[in-house]
């Protein structure tokens, strides 16, 4: 396997878009991480496309606005592990030598609402159960139960993430919020509140990578380290997904700490050897637990780690550096490469008032319905 | 229950016996012994692959080992039922655990550790003026 780098990164802002759709907003996100890489359009040897909601052909839709030049472009839905997914094929296109320079597309235009969430049967969806908020409220209270976390502390993960969207220009949200107005806005599903959950939103990311042979500017590289995604094991609890957690066989590991063991042994590094972490705060509480089996801290010692400072930016192991999808705004396709995005600008330094000094190594975890989980290191 | 005025929301998800006691149909492997609910169609075992499966009346008690209360009505418009309602996950004696609705006198009254029993309720009425039913574990 050849070793991978990023050459380039673009976004849209995230928000509401009613005048546009995600072929506008994916076709720009595409252009702008072709003017950073300082690449042509001539050069992409291929797409991968991560949508959702979108329907059949939608990454040709956002290339059409570019210029369709007989490259080929796939299509890639796996819930909200799509942008990551989309990186992984890229990544491996580009590792086994089949291309040298291939692009990474996430996009999604979002439709109004809450989510009508289809990863799930139909009698489930006839019997309510497909309601991602009540989901996690489902794990939370396992959470609370087994490990004394409080209502306060989920707030505290959007006070934090909302506290450093306000200093990203890319964010939906990019106002702070107190944990009072947290904890007075409505309940949604017991125990999680309105703020408790991330926005939607309308916008695009992009990634370019590349070979070793075919990097011009070495300064602005980033290494992909790992790309690992692990899609379901047997027994494991994920509501989001309609799964029930086995009594007789439960699994010795959830995918979680499948996909993290797995890019930690192919990166060579480990949890403690990471400078910034982007998290999946769907939830707030799921940025918690995630951080966990993820392996940064102890089972139920997130909680008192976030009260302590230590994932704010100049904390020790800052979290969500962007503002997370509490701020950014969650548009399905587009997030997980998002997420990589930030992890691009922090580790060539590029990250202005939220920048991570010296961070050298980041990693990416998103989540998705299906179920996935998805982990992505870059090194600098 | 059944005047024809009532249909169940899919055949085949409980039985009454005999006796006239309610329950839920699972499927059982024959291998490993691992649990299923609703029944498995195709007969395979998703936890060791066996291929023999039986068919098993479950348990029509449990507990409750996590739920919430959902305040709005889901997207998508899938879901017909009242709102608020409440789910969860229920654990079963023989070591099986779904998710169901759950009900109870007092809405807030059903928390984790509640002992419930299973229940065949209206779940909506259907554009022919059909009761629509489902299986619901309520608190004892």
């Amino acid at each position: 396997m050849r070793h991978v780098y990023v050459v380039g990164v673009g976004m849209t802002k995230w928000g509401v878009y009613p005048d546009k759709e995600w072929y506008d907003l994916g076709s720009e996100a595409m252009l702008n991480a072709l003017d950073d890489a300082q690449l042509e359009w001539k050069d992409i040897q291929a797409v991968f496309a991560g949508s959702v909601y979108q329907g059949t052909g939608s990454g040709h839709q956002a290339v059409k606005e570019i210029g369709l030049t007989g490259i080929p472009i796939v299509n890639v839905e796996n819930a909200c592990s799509s942008g990551s997914s989309a990186f992984r094929l890229a990544y491996q296109a580009v590792a086994t030598g089949m291309y040298d320079v291939v692009m990474a597309l996430g996009m999604e235009k979002m439709p109004k609402g809450p989510i009508p969430s289809t990863a799930f049967r139909p009698l489930e969806l006839e019997m309510g159960f497909n309601v991602q908020f009540a989901n996690y409220a489902l794990a939370s209270v396992k959470y609370m139960k087994e490990y004394g976390a409080t209502e306060e502390d989920f707030a505290r993960v959007t006070v934090k993430n909302r506290r450093n969207g306000a200093l990203n220009p890319y964010a939906r949200f990019q106002q702070p919020v107190t944990i009072e107005e947290v904890m007075n806005s409505r309940m949604v599903a017991k125990p999680l509140r309105l703020f408790h959950c991330c926005p939607l939103a309308d916008g695009a990311a992009a990634a370019i990578l590349c070979s070793e042979n075919k990097v011009k500017a070495k300064k602005r590289a980033v290494s992909v380290a790992a790309s690992v995604l692990a899609s379901g094991v047997y027994g494991e609890e994920m509501y989001m997904c309609g799964m029930v957690e086995s009594v007789k066989y439960p699994p010795k590991e959830g995918i979680i700490e499948i996909s993290a063991k797995e890019a930690y042994e192919t990166a060579g590094l480990g949890p403690e050897d990471i400078d910034v972490i982007q998290a999946y705060d769907t939830m707030a509480p799921s940025e918690l637990w995630d951080l966990e089996k993820l392996g940064f801290c102890a089972p139920g010692e997130a909680p008192r780690l976030l009260r302590e400072g230590v994932f704010d930016i100049n904390g020790k192991l800052p979290v969500n550096t962007d503002g997370g999808l509490m701020s950014r705004g969650h548009p399905l396709g587009a997030t997980a490469l998002g997420q990589i995005f930030e992890l691009v600008c922090q580790l060539r330094g590029e990250s202005g008032q939220r920048q991570v000094k010296g961070a050298k190594t980041g990693l990416a975890h998103a989540m998705g319905a299906g179920p996935n989980s998805s982990v992505t290191i870059l090194v600098k | 229950m059944d005047n024809g005025k009532s249909i169940p929301i899919r055949e085949g998800l409980w039985e009454v016996n005999e006796a006239g006691e309610i329950a839920l149909i699972g499927s059982r492997c024959t291998s490993c012994g691992e649990l299923f609910f609703p029944k498995k169609k195709n007969g395979v075992c998703t936890h060791c692959q066996g291929r023999n499966l039986e068919s098993v009346r479950l348990s029509d008690h449990g507990k409750v080992v996590t739920c919430t209360v959902v305040y709005q009505r889901p997207a998508g418009g899938f879901y017909k039922g009242s709102v608020p309602y409440t789910y969860g996950v229920v654990e079963l004696p023989e070591g099986v655990r779904l998710m169901s609705l759950l009900v109870s006198d007092d809405l807030e009254g059903i928390k984790v550790g509640s002992k419930v029993r299973l229940v065949i309720d209206p779940l909506f009425e259907d554009e022919e003026g059909r009761q629509v039913l489902t299986y619901k574990f309520k608190v004892v």
